[in-house]
């Protein structure tokens, strides 16, 4: 396990490394000065600029600035945005949370939906429901996510009224912001109106968590759905059945389990795709998270926003990868490495 | 003169054709490779068979709604949007722009890829294994965000968007061709051809590519509907094709401030989108069916 972490450990800086030097060039590739680009400041009299392209190293080779860069970084600095000219790193802390919520619940929705369906699938291997399922999972992941939102808002929120259609809980409620998840944060509060603003924050979530979902779920049937026809093909379930096991004890006792670790071999990957459908679903939905405002900065132009965004994105994504791995390697441990003798 | 086979020869056909032979007995896959043919076609030929023009909009013809409702008109089959523009000769041209450009997006990416990864699985070592990070590194990155951040450096526009999806679309190519090669020349026949004699670039074109070009087609497909995907959702947020470009992500968003009173601006575009997707996972369904039916023969 040791050796598993320390690989993983040693990939993560790798990663980190390539990410920041991405993000770093991107501020050299945007129009207009690399100084500028890098540190937001718009505005800086000449005094000031000075000061800043002391701290940046811009009179020293590209490597001192590329390390001046990381220093500033690791410090929690990512420079101001153009636009609005508030720290970026409290704006990312603010709206980070907003999306993480939104993806993990979409997540939840997604892996309980798709992964029974898969088993289905599977269990009525080539059978009418293995084909309904199939084509219903192919339908939903060809839909335009942004068509399904906008159909979803008008079925939903307009002409039945059930649900609201964009934000993350009625202005009405005053929350205060402790740590950016609503939920965490509405359960900390000391409002006597708490239960109600639980639930209004429940209404809200619903349904842009289930438009980020469709797309993940029907990866997650297939997921499943193979991992499982490959178990129930194994010489254990032979010999279980072998045992004189009834068909349903052969699926719960051994078939899920066994399908379930590979799937979770996949969900880090599945995340990065959640998290892209995640970033249209904002906006459509107005959510107040790090995917709307990335985008809002790109029609402003606001280039530290947007280098210093898609550095914290592709971070929260490679983290949950590598958690979904040591998930992985923790509950199967064939996958620490070191086969012996296979 | 005609040269009549004497004798009884015995005919192996290639990899791809089998695979041929196995996917036009898939009715549901042909119907799939079908709708793909006449989107290649409207793509082509969209501006000889649209009956008005995508971009001239006739004024006394508002928001006319399509022709099975009561107050449609029969020569606008689909309706117009806000600006009399007709809404079938919109999507018509829309084919060429969303389908054709995502059609020569993943042209242009394969070609690419398919050579860096080829060339990628005849190196090994340090080289080689940076290369597998990077590539690890890019593909953890979403296509989209990608394309979105490509977007950025570029500014808006159409062709901007293309370049941006040809460059995301690329990583994916390099990685499969990557790994089909290397799993390839691993097989006797690889090695029988190189005791031969031949060359690393010979075996690669004579012996690898034909094995390796089903795996190939399987992947564009993919990211032929991923292509689509993200043109239309680039098109939508605005930073694909600009206003007056009959775009189908485009034209969605164009509709969005009237979605209430003309339901069909929004309705019709979304449909042609998830129409070209279907058609094309249909096809790629097909080739992967096809493909494991050939390996369990």
């Amino acid at each position: 396990m040791l050796v598993f972490a320390l690989r993983r450990l040693n990939l993560f800086i790798f990663t980190m490394l390539l990410l920041t030097l991405l993000s770093f060039s991107l501020s050299f590739l945007f129009p207009g000065d690399a100084i500028i680009n890098i540190s937001g400041a718009i505005n800086a009299t000449p005094s000031e600029l000075v000061e800043i392209q002391k701290s940046y190293q811009t009179d020293r080779n590209i490597f001192w600035q590329y390390s001046a860069y990381l220093r500033h970084i690791v410090n929690g600095d990512l420079g101001l945005s153009m636009a609005s000219q508030s720290k970026i790193s409290s704006e990312v802390l603010n709206l980070l949370p907003a999306t993480i919520e939104l993806s993990l619940v979409a997540l939840l929705i997604a892996m309980f939906v798709g992964i029974p369906l898969g088993f289905i699938a599977a269990i009525k291997h080539n059978k009418p429901a293995d084909n309904i399922i199939l084509s219903v999972s192919m339908l939903g992941y060809s839909i335009p996510i942004f068509w399904l939102g906008l159909l979803a808002i008008l079925t939903f929120s307009i002409n039945l009224g059930w649900l609201p259609s964009a934000g993350q809980i009625s202005l009405l409620f005053e929350i205060k912001l402790v740590t950016g998840i609503k939920f965490i944060d509405i359960l900390l509060s000391d409002s006597p109106y708490k239960w109600q603003a639980f639930a209004d924050a429940s209404a809200h979530i619903i349904l842009p968590a289930c438009v980020i979902a469709v797309a993940p779920a029907t990866i997650f049937v297939r997921l499943a759905r193979t991992s499982m026809i490959e178990v129930l093909e194994t010489s254990y379930i032979r010999a279980a059945r072998a045992k004189g096991l009834s068909f349903q004890q052969i699926i719960f006792r051994h078939a899920i389990r066994n399908a379930l670790i590979k799937i979770i071999r996949h969900v880090g990957l599945q995340f990065a795709n959640l998290v892209t459908i995640a970033m249209v679903t904002e906006v459509i939905f107005s959510w107040p998270g790090i995917g709307r405002w990335l985008i809002e900065s790109i029609y402003q132009r606001d280039f530290t926003a947007i280098h210093s965004g898609l550095l914290v994105l592709a971070c929260f994504i490679f983290v949950v990868h590598i958690l979904t791995d040591f998930i992985y390697a923790a509950l199967n441990p064939l996958a620490r490495g070191n086969k012996y003798g296979s | 003169m005609a040269r009549d086979k004497i004798y009884l020869e015995e005919v192996f056909p290639s990899p791809f054709m089998q695979l041929w032979q196995i996917f036009r007995k898939t009715p549901v896959a042909m119907a799939g490779f079908s709708c793909f043919i006449f989107l290649v076609i409207l793509a082509i030929f969209a501006p000889i068979l649209a009956p008005h023009s995508p971009i001239d909009g006739q004024l006394d013809m508002l928001l006319l709604p399509p022709a099975w409702h009561v107050d449609g008109n029969i020569s606008y089959l689909l309706g117009t949007d806000e600006l009399g523009r007709d809404m079938l000769s919109r999507l018509m041209y829309g084919t060429s722009l969303t389908f054709g450009l995502s059609f020569i997006v993943v042209v242009i990416s394969l070609i690419v890829g398919v050579v860096i990864g080829s060339l990628s699985a005849l190196t090994s070592g340090i080289k080689s294994s940076f290369l597998n990070h990077f590539l690890d590194v890019i593909l953890s990155i979403p296509s989209l965000l990608l394309a979105i951040i490509i977007v950025a450096i570029l500014g808006p526009s159409i062709s901007n968007t293309v370049w941006a999806v040809v460059m995301v679309l690329i990583p994916q190519f390099v990685h499969i061709t990557r790994y089909a090669v290397k799993e390839e020349s691993r097989k006797d026949y690889v090695l029988a051809s190189r005791l031969d004699g031949a060359s690393p670039f010979r075996i690669l074109y004579y012996s690898i590519f034909p094995n390796i070009v089903d795996r190939i087609m399987s992947q564009a497909t993919l990211a032929q509907s991923a292509a689509i995907l993200d043109i239309a959702t680039l098109g939508f947020l605005g930073l694909g094709a600009q206003i007056p470009l009959p775009e189908w992500g485009a034209i969605l968003a164009n509709g969005l401030d009237l979605f209430y009173i003309a339901p069909w601006t929004v309705y019709l575009p979304g449909l042609a989108i998830l129409f070209a997707v279907v058609a094309t996972n249909l096809v790629g369904e097909g080739i992967r069916h096809a493909l494991k039916l050939r390996k369990e023969r």
